[in-house]
């Protein structure tokens, strides 16, 4: 279990450090501007884009002097967007090298990053969230005391910026309020059957006839207000009462009285969604500080996928989660509670994609070995190693190089490990080649293939989703690699083949160098020194000229080289989980601070949650502004 | 075939089914006449299903050299031979607004949202997400309301649960078809058991309700007011996106409402159906796919709905098809970049799935429905909205149309419709035919001529 004294102590480090002490570096040069994307305009946009034309009423020669990012951000991500995706220039105009795309991004990259965060404040703003499937399961099981599951029947989430909880993206389409409904039901009939569960739910009873409504308006007002997160209102008392006594006057009984109650309030969107207020006209620049309550539900939605508990209601109730400190505290304590198990199952499931694992189905003539005990398995490894980086509150550079893992027999077994029987999970350390969860069997079986390994698909996962510096798509009309055909040379040769096409190479010369380092894991995760009749070669050299041979030394390198990017992955993953809505230029701030409090608190995991839930994203909310 | 044997001829194969039942429209709309040359009962409501298949086709094996009836069957149509004459292979279909149109790579995405909208759908991760109305949702919500149910959406996969879909387009685009609002994907169900208790769970009950049942409606009745209204309180606080959300969930209430207000007033329909329930989702990827179109025929022949969805596998699946020997993804094989062995594999995964729709027009088609079958009265859609899954352009797409849409469709036929016609025109057409007339959809720009051999 976690030491909470050491958890505190790391939290009161990370408030004694000054919040938002860090600026964005001033990487932007005055003559990157004038020196790089000048000309760039100037050569391959202005004739289109000019004041004289403007196409889609963009004119591009006005920036002569500086890309006045704090006003024109939104203008700029666009142009890099497209010029990355060669959706401009358009393809019958003459086109940009491939080495000109990627130095125009990048002088444009470090023009945004000298945004100016001081200037002014925007928190963004969350569309309304139903609860998800997750966030049902585990928010019934907490209010009623029952785990039921019945989430499991309802149609599944929809994905939107690699996680199921986007407020967009979340709809409720007719058979679902359907379910809610049956859902809310099933659970008012199994709560009045269950004596725990009926004592948790109804724990007041009369002890005269003149208590009865008394009693049965306090049963229903603390019930509601928990399964709606806050006070109820008087206004919805007298109506859930009204319901009551409705049901009271049709000659229902005690039991359906309750029940019908109950229903109601497991299907009011009060309950379903998690409710917002927007900023109101009295708020000043339309932002407004998120009440205790609504704080409390980020909190616990974020770190445990369910329901605030008691002690945070309270805390909200006396008004305490205002305090940054206090959260950061009530942050530690929630990490080392059970149930931030909802971060594990949620957060790591869908960061590291391990929900994956259980729908892959590896080619069982090339893989006979592979059977579901192992698949269990795979998936339980990374999960438990998660788990560790935040029981152990330890360095998250440690998903790329950490020298431990978590096996149990049938695991260790595929990793040639000795000595390590029955199912229990424990901690060994790694060998032959092995270092952090891109050496995990699950993630190599999914970045591969059913039959065989893809070092683009894992070169390319690497950098979405560890380094933050997704690739750009191909440019058009480029043939796809043809991988696997013997006949064409092993995958190593074809893929430098390939690669002999500059406008491939640019991107591929790094993705394919990570992709190789794991060659000698095969589609399942297994080790190998031959992929069919060829010998396997995991040796590469990453851009910047640092070589190394197989995955150890590549990890190594990546752990150290790469700290600040794997920082502002994982900040922005955690962040985009954090809020519920994708992330837009000004979060850049909140990014950069959570990176530096990363760098200067030994990359633990508490400091980015920390960053996290002091931030004016988590704690703010915008009014809707025109796009 | 006289009126009076064919319909005990009806019922006894309704038994048979599984289905045995007496629906009000058959008796007071049954024809004074019968139809000899077309096969279809005026008056019979119609039915309608679009059937999605991911990643394109081979298309070398699946358009027929010859046009015109009588047409040949390629590889992968082949296993259609038993229903040949009930369907028509149209090509030359083209879905623009799946093209990328300025918005980059993530053809897969858009191949599933463009498919019944016809709407470029907007390119986004997360936020906003928007394509259009789609042509089962325009038919739902103008004659919805005269089935217990206004539409079905099935599939086979229950979308990605992590991880991105397709360059930067929401998984919502990859993983649905069917769009009641520009903004509101309708998740599909995937569980044919789930399928089978919605559709026929609560059995209406025939005779006299009693007091408690009347009671229990009432307390029903109770909460859909409390949380409607709890539903319009919130909308008069919020924003816009989150009013949209809520309009979603008031939409749903409404549902349910029309629901209980339809088995107060319409005349009893007895059904009882001793189909065997099925259990839970079967491994067996033919089994599930087939499952899940005995859904579609159980419950337009109970009249349960008249419209259904079904994807058999969410835009760019990589699902793996060992059970025929394709141990490979099936999206990583559809970038063949024209190597014959990937093709060969190809090929077989299509006509697999093929095979599956064949059971299910052989299903509709052993079904009497007045005083044809049911495939005589339906309009069933099968295709993708990419026609090569590694070019993934989107003109010339694979679709086959089925079903005589009541004696509307002359079928049998192999026909080509001219270069960059709208795969909408189609749709335009089966809406007239549905009963649901509307003057364009998506990108539609006319009838879709030719349905008719004679024009």
């Amino acid at each position: 279990m976690i030491k909470s004294t050491f958890l505190a102590l790391s939290a009161a480090a990370i408030i004694l450090s000054p919040i938002g002490s860090v600026i964005a570096e001033d990487l932007a040069a005055p003559n990157q501007f004038t020196g790089t994307i000048v000309p760039f305009l100037q050569q391959h946009c202005v004739g289109c884009h000019g004041a004289d034309s403007a196409e889609g009423e963009v004119a591009l020669d006005r920036f002569t002097t500086s890309a006045n990012v704090q006003k024109d951000y939104e203008l700029w991500e666009k142009i890099i967007r497209l010029v990355n995706e060669h959706q401009m220039p358009p393809a019958d105009e003459p086109q940009p090298s491939p080495e000109e795309v990627i130095a125009v991004s990048a002088a444009i990259e470090a023009e945004l990053a000298a945004f100016d965060c001081s200037s002014e404040r925007h928190p963004g703003r969350v569309t309304i969230r139903r609860l998800n499937k997750a966030e049902y399961n585990n928010t019934v099981r907490d209010l009623v005391g029952l785990d039921l599951n019945l989430a499991e029947d309802f149609p599944s989430d929809d994905v939107g910026n690699g996680f199921d909880n986007m407020g967009d993206v979340l709809s409720i389409p007719p058979v679902l309020l359907e379910k809610y409904l049956s859902a809310a039901m099933t659970i008012a009939q199994r709560v009045y059957e269950d004596k725990d569960a009926r004592r948790r739910v109804i724990p007041h009873s009369p002890s005269s006839d003149e208590e009865r409504v008394d009693v049965a308006r306090r049963n229903v007002r603390e019930f509601a207000s928990r399964a709606y997160r806050r006070p109820l209102t008087s206004g919805e008392e007298d109506r859930l009462f009204a319901i009551m006594f409705a049901a009271w006057s049709q000659d229902a009984d005690e039991a359906e009285i309750y029940q019908t109650v109950i229903s109601a309030i497991l299907s009011s969107p009060n309950f379903l969604f998690r409710v917002e207020q927007d900023p109101g006209p009295n708020d000043d620049d339309g932002i407004r500080e998120l009440n205790d309550f609504e704080l409390a539900s980020r909190m616990s939605y974020f770190l445990w996928s369910t329901m605030p508990d008691e002690r945070l209601m309270e805390l909200a109730s006396k008004g305490a989660l205002q305090d940054p400190a206090l959260r950061v505290q009530e942050a530690m304590r929630m990490l080392a509670d059970p149930k931030a198990r909802g971060l594990v199952d949620n957060f790591a499931g869908q960061w590291l994609q391990l929900r994956d694992v259980s729908r892959l189905q590896p080619d069982p003539q090339k893989f006979p070995d592979f059977d579901d005990d192992l698949r269990t398995a795979m998936r339980q490894e990374t999960e438990t190693f998660f788990e560790t980086m935040i029981r152990e509150d330890r360095s998250v550079l440690e998903f790329l190089n950490a020298d431990f893992t978590y096996v149990n027999e049938r695991l260790a077994r595929h990793y040639n490990m000795t000595d390590v029987t029955g199912d229990e999970f424990r901690r060994v350390e790694l060998t032959q080649g092995r270092r952090g969860v891109l050496t995990h069997a699950s993630i190599l079986m999914l970045t591969s293939n059913p039959t065989r390994t893809s070092p683009v698909k894992r070169g390319k996962w690497i950098l979405e989703n560890m380094l933050a510096e997704p690739p750009p798509p191909p440019p058009p009309n480029v043939p796809l690699l043809e991988e696997g055909a013997e006949t064409l040379g092993s995958l190593r040769e074809q893929m430098e083949q390939h690669r002999a096409n500059p406008s491939c190479a640019v991107c591929h010369t790094t993705m394919d160098a990570l992709g190789f380092g794991l060659e000698r894991f095969d589609a399942i995760g297994a080790l190998r020194d031959r992929d069919g009749r060829y010998e396997i070669d995991a040796s590469g050299e990453l851009p910047g000229g640092r070589k190394f041979d197989g995955a150890a030394q590549l990890m190594d390198i990546l752990g150290e080289e790469k700290k600040r990017q794997f920082s502002e992955c994982i900040s922005k993953k955690l962040l985009t989980y954090a809020l519920g809505r994708g992330l837009v230029s000004y979060d850049r701030c909140t990014i950069n601070d959570a990176v530096s409090r990363l760098a200067s608190n030994d990359y633990r995991f508490s400091s980015l949650v920390a960053a996290i839930v002091t931030s004016d994203p988590f704690t703010m909310r915008e009014v809707m502004r025109d796009p | 075939m006289s009126i009076e044997t064919s319909r005990i001829s009806r019922r006894t194969i309704l038994r048979g089914l599984g289905v045995s039942m007496a629906l009000p429209w058959m008796e007071s709309l049954a024809p004074r006449v019968s139809a000899a040359s077309i096969s279809a009962t005026p008056g019979m409501p119609r039915r309608m299903a679009f059937m999605f298949v991911p990643n394109g086709v081979h298309l070398p094996d699946w358009t027929p050299k010859n046009l015109g009836y009588g047409y040949d069957l390629p590889h992968i149509l082949a296993p259609l031979a038993p229903v040949q004459d009930d369907l028509t292979v149209i090509s030359g279909l083209t879905h623009d607004k799946g093209r990328a149109n300025g918005d980059g790579p993530g053809d897969h995405a858009r191949s599933a949202s463009v498919f019944l909208t016809g709407a470029q759908p907007r390119k986004t991760e997360g936020s906003d997400i928007r394509s259009g109305v789609s042509v089962d949702q325009v038919a739902a919500q103008a004659a919805g309301h005269a089935t217990r149910f206004a539409s079905l959406e099935l599939g086979c996969e229950p979308g990605r649960s992590a991880g991105g879909c397709d360059s930067g387009y929401s998984c919502a685009y990859s993983s649905n078809m069917s769009w009641s609002s520009e903004a509101t994907p309708l998740g599909k169900e995937t569980n044919p058991q789930l399928v089978f208790e919605r559709l026929f769970g609560d059995k209406p009950t025939a005779g006299v309700r009693d007091q408690n049942a009347i009671r229990r409606e009432a307390l029903r009745k109770s909460v859909l007011d409390y949380i409607a209204e709890d539903a319009r309180k919130l909308q008069s606080q919020l924003g816009t996106s989150d009013r949209q959300k809520l309009d979603e969930y008031l939409g749903g209430v409404r549902d349910v409402e029309r629901r209980i207000e339809r088995s107060d007033s319409e005349p009893k329909v007895s059904v009882d159906v001793d189909y065997p329930v099925p259990k839970g989702t079967p491994s067996d990827y033919a089994e599930h796919i087939r499952l899940m179109c005995d859904m579609m025929v159980l419950a337009f022949q109970t009249d349960r709905t008249r419209i259904a969805t079904f994807m058999l596998a969410d835009a760019g699946s990589n699902r793996s098809y060992r059970h025929i020997n394709v141990p490979d993804g099936h999206h990583d094989l559809s970038h063949h970049g024209g190597n014959a062995a990937k093709h060969a594999k190809i090929r077989e995964i299509n006509r697999f799935h093929v095979a599956q729709l064949s059971y299910f027009l052989q299903r509709l088609k052993a079904t009497p429905d007045g005083d044809g079958s049911l495939l005589d009265n339906s309009m069933i859609v099968y295709g993708s909205g990419l026609s090569d899954g590694d070019r993934h352009n989107n003109e010339n797409l694979p679709i086959l149309l089925a079903g005589r849409g009541g004696g509307t469709i002359d079928q049998g036929r192999h026909i080509r419709v001219a270069d960059e016609t709208p795969m909408c025109n189609l749709f335009l057409s089966m809406l007239d035919r549905f009963g649901t007339p509307v003057d364009f959809v998506g990108d539609s720009t006319g009838r879709l001529q030719g349905l008719r051999a004679t024009t």
